[in-house]
């Protein structure tokens, strides 16, 4: 088994007159938190997009625990165990909170459930998880933002994943919460799930990542441990501009 | 003029017609969102009120054209302003659904009012005929293509040159930046619906002057308006046009080398083909 | 209630819906048929539309299929009724099927107006078909004894209402509703959009060409254009939206009510019965567009104030 659980060759990502991604290669080992940063634009959600199936990208490999993504729907991804949340989050707002997660529970991996009440019963351990459980039976569209955000973690978590792409799941929370998110992702890291986070909070992706990737342009600019790219002055350029002298 | 050229010349002026046919409801379309069922309905009604010009003011068709327009303009704001508008921020399938009982009400006051008669509008030119690049053209129809083709134009120009039209265009654009730039949208809606109702009550008149009208006849003109808007595709306003003299032609090459029954599968069969295969139309871009 | 009472009360229902036909009035009984059928046809709306959130102007093209493939077997091939009515459930199906691939892919109202050509393009066809009788249609043999139909189109509804309250709490019906709610959603979270759409619209369009061969049998009679009807197909999008689309009884009671009053108009003034289902459909529309289970459940806690609120919401 390689110790890599993601690998990503080449990639590119074409749109109407705009590279979105272009030639990009990097590997996610095996219980891992990779965080990805880079300015607006830069192409973060549209690598996970292309990760979890919502896009085709032009050219290049992707590979999951030695799965060739290539010509997988999105939903037979979902079903080896890559699960996403969405920025703009993306809640069933017809359903309850609980009935949103046990969608998760019901589809995920195998490991879930095909009955309607066990998917409540993972549904609600899941809640318990990140701290919703007192809006289970609230309408989903009745929630305010962080709470949103919540959700989206916990219907990704109900899928059993072994990888989990989070997009920017912190923008919007206060201090507290973001405290609160970040305790919550170290635990289901220790579950044995490895993370791809994006995020533009850098104190939470300092903090919780093993390894940061930053992408400028669609292209990988540096890849490393934290503290060390963050001094990159090529990353500090792409973030701040050039220096006047 | 070979056969196929007379076939061809009387499609392209069904064309003409069917392009002004359709023009407002990709106006509306474009510009509300509003998915217009009761489009057809709205066609039948211009049709009566041109009829009636006709019959009691003893008024040329062609010259009851734009008091017809005014009336259908003034109808039209109205039903935007008070009811269509009370929907207009829900799911677009409800403004399926409401425009489909606003076409149940129209017919059914229609049938009322004027009986289910056929009636057609029979100015003293009626049966006179024009030679055209060797083939033979009813006059009517000639008139009623170069008027169609006039207010196509006309629609453009207003949309393109002047204050008003360009304040509709933001408006389709983008609503709230349109707003801040101190358009009022429900003014702006109203307008646009009516201008809609306005050229198909045009098409309408023309229509009756051409064929005949009914209080029914509403269903088949909507559907066939929608395969007119999607097969030219809604993106370019250019696209009613294209898809107004392609779907005239093709139906009376079908009619000519398979069967007058068949003009019907060929239009909508070719709306599906090209929902299916081209969503955006012959004019429109492939995402 | 308890689940063992609601379906106490279910079979009670039932059985007395099932003894009409001995102590009705003939016209009575008629017009129990109609609603009936009209019931089932909203009901299997109920499924695409409903709980997928697909609005199919198509379902009255397999309401068609299903009676000319009942009446083909039946008129030109001397079949019995059982195996006319399954040939056209086959053809119905076999049609969703292949129509649904190619035409579930379309987003919200070109999915609809795709469907609505596809209804005019049958007509079109079946009105050259010799085996079809052309634009004259078929004539069925007569079957006496509306008895017998009223309890098939009973069974019918029966039978499509207990695929619905299968559908709400089974997996199958979860993954639906999410793919109404938010379909992107639901393909990264392992949902097979593709399969299960076209499922729903599989079982629907079944439903609707069982209700196509019973009504063809019971009027003996069937030509293009009132076999491929869109204004059924509208009626029975009316029916379920107004009594509460994505729920169980909802499309019935629907049915019911809006046939009832239209049958009582018709009576009375017979065009003000059209225009006063055109009235109904505009003032439901502005007033409780997700119908009269919606309605059921909110006004208790709001009352009249959910009429309001929902022009509020909606006005610009």
């Amino acid at each position: 088994m390689p110790s890599s659980i993601l690998a990503v060759r080449g990639l590119t990502k074409r749109f109407e007159g705009l590279v979105a991604l272009s030639d990009l290669s990097f590997e996610l080992e095996r219980g891992e938190i990779l965080g990805l940063i880079g300015p607006n634009g830069a192409g973060k959600t549209t690598l996970v997009s292309v990760i979890s199936g919502t896009l085709r990208p032009d050219d290049g490999e992707l590979t999951f625990e030695d799965h060739n993504l290539k010509h997988l729907p999105a939903y037979r991804r979902a079903r080896l165990g890559i699960a996403r949340t969405f920025q703009i989050t993306r809640p069933f707002p017809g359903l309850t909170v609980l009935d949103n997660v046990a969608v998760g529970a019901l589809f995920g991996t195998g490991a879930g459930t095909r009955e309607l009440p066990r998917a409540r019963a993972l549904a609600h351990e899941k809640l318990d998880f990140v701290g919703l459980a007192h809006r289970a039976d609230q309408r989903a569209d009745a929630l305010g933002g962080p709470d949103r955000k919540r959700l989206e973690l916990a219907k990704s978590l109900a899928m059993s994943p072994q990888l989990l792409l989070l997009d920017e799941v912190m923008a919007g929370l206060t201090l507290v919460e973001i405290e609160s998110v970040i305790a919550i992702i170290r635990r289901v890291r220790e579950q044995g799930v490895s993370i791809l986070i994006i995020e533009h909070v850098m104190k939470a992706i300092k903090s919780l990542s093993d390894r940061l990737l930053v992408l400028h342009h669609g292209q990988k600019i540096a890849d490393g441990a934290p503290q060390q790219v963050l001094d990159d002055p090529q990353v500090v350029e792409a973030y701040l501009g050039r220096r006047r002298t | 003029m070979s056969l196929l050229g007379q076939i061809l010349v009387n499609g392209i002026l069904l064309g003409g017609l069917y392009a002004l046919m359709a023009l407002g409801l990709a106006l509306v379309w474009g510009v509300l969102n509003i998915v217009n069922l009761a489009h057809g309905a709205l066609i039948m009604l211009g049709a009566y009120v041109c009829y009636y010009l006709f019959t009691e003011l003893n008024l040329d068709p062609f010259a009851a054209l734009p008091l017809t327009m005014l009336t259908l303009f003034v109808f039209g704001y109205l039903l935007q302003r008070f009811v269509l508008n009370l929907v207009i921020r829900a799911p677009m399938f409800n403004t399926l659904l409401i425009t489909f009982g606003i076409d149940v009400v129209l017919t059914y006051l229609a049938q009322i009012s004027f009986s289910a008669d056929y009636r057609t509008i029979n100015p003293t030119y009626a049966g006179s005929n024009f030679a055209l690049f060797g083939a033979t053209v009813p006059t009517v129809r000639l008139l009623a293509f170069v008027v169609a083709l006039a207010l196509t134009c006309l629609l453009w120009l207003f949309l393109a040159r002047t204050r008003l039209g360009r304040a509709i265009r933001a408006t389709a654009q983008n609503l709230v930046a349109a707003r801040l730039y101190g358009v009022e949208p429900r003014r702006i809606y109203a307008l646009t619906f009516g201008l809609g109702a306005a050229l198909a009550g045009a098409a309408g008149g023309l229509y009756g002057v051409v064929s005949q009208v009914n209080p029914y006849i509403g269903g088949s003109l909507t559907a066939k308006s929608f395969a007119i808007a999607i097969i030219g595709g809604l993106e370019n306003p250019l696209g009613v046009v294209v898809g107004g003299l392609f779907l005239g032609i093709v139906e009376s090459l079908t009619s000519l080398y398979i069967g007058p029954t068949y003009a019907d599968v060929a239009s909508f069969g070719i709306l599906v083909l090209v929902l299916i295969v081209r969503p955006t139309g012959l004019l429109g871009r492939t995402t | 209630m308890t689940r063992p009472m609601l379906w106490g009360a279910a079979g009670g229902t039932l059985m007395i819906l099932a003894a009409v036909p001995w102590i009705a009035s003939p016209t009575l009984i008629q017009f129990g048929i109609s609603t009936l059928l009209l019931a089932t046809l909203a009901q299997s709306w109920n499924i695409i539309g409903g709980y997928a959130g697909y609005a199919s102007f198509g379902n009255s093209v397999f309401y068609g299929l299903g009676s000319y493939g009942t009446a083909i077997a039946m008129v030109q091939w001397h079949l019995p009724f059982g195996v006319g009515l399954a040939l056209g459930a086959v053809l119905a199906v076999a049609f969703a099927v292949l129509l649904g691939l190619l035409v579930l892919r379309l987003r919200g109202h070109y999915f609809a107006i795709a469907t609505l050509a596809l209804a005019e393009v049958m007509i079109a066809i079946f009105s050259n078909l010799d085996i079809a009788g052309r634009n004259i249609g078929l004539v069925l043999p007569l079957l006496r004894g509306d008895a017998l139909f009223y309890e098939m189109s009973l069974g019918l509804l029966a039978l499509s209402t207990l695929a619905i309250a299968w559908i709400a709490r089974s997996r199958f019906g979860f993954g639906l509703i999410s793919i109404r709610e938010n379909e992107e959603a639901a393909a990264v979270m392992g949902v097979n959009t593709t399969l299960y759409k076209v499922l729903a619209f599989a079982l629907s369009g079944f439903f609707c060409a069982l209700a196509g061969g019973i009504h063809a049998y019971w009027i003996t009679f069937l030509d293009p254009v009132s076999a491929f009807d869109i204004g059924l197909n509208v009626k029975m999008i009316i029916m379920s939206v107004f009594g509460g689309p994505g729920s169980i009884l909802g499309p019935v009671v629907g049915a019911v009510l809006l046939s009832g009053v239209s049958e009582i108009l018709s009576t009375e003034i017979s065009s003000l019965a059209g225009l006063f289902f055109g009235v109904v459909i505009v003032t439901a529309v502005v007033f409780m567009p997700r119908g009269l289970a919606d309605l059921g459940r909110r006004y208790k806690k709001v009352g009249w104030h959910y009429f309001a609120d929902n022009v509020r919401a909606h006005r610009l």
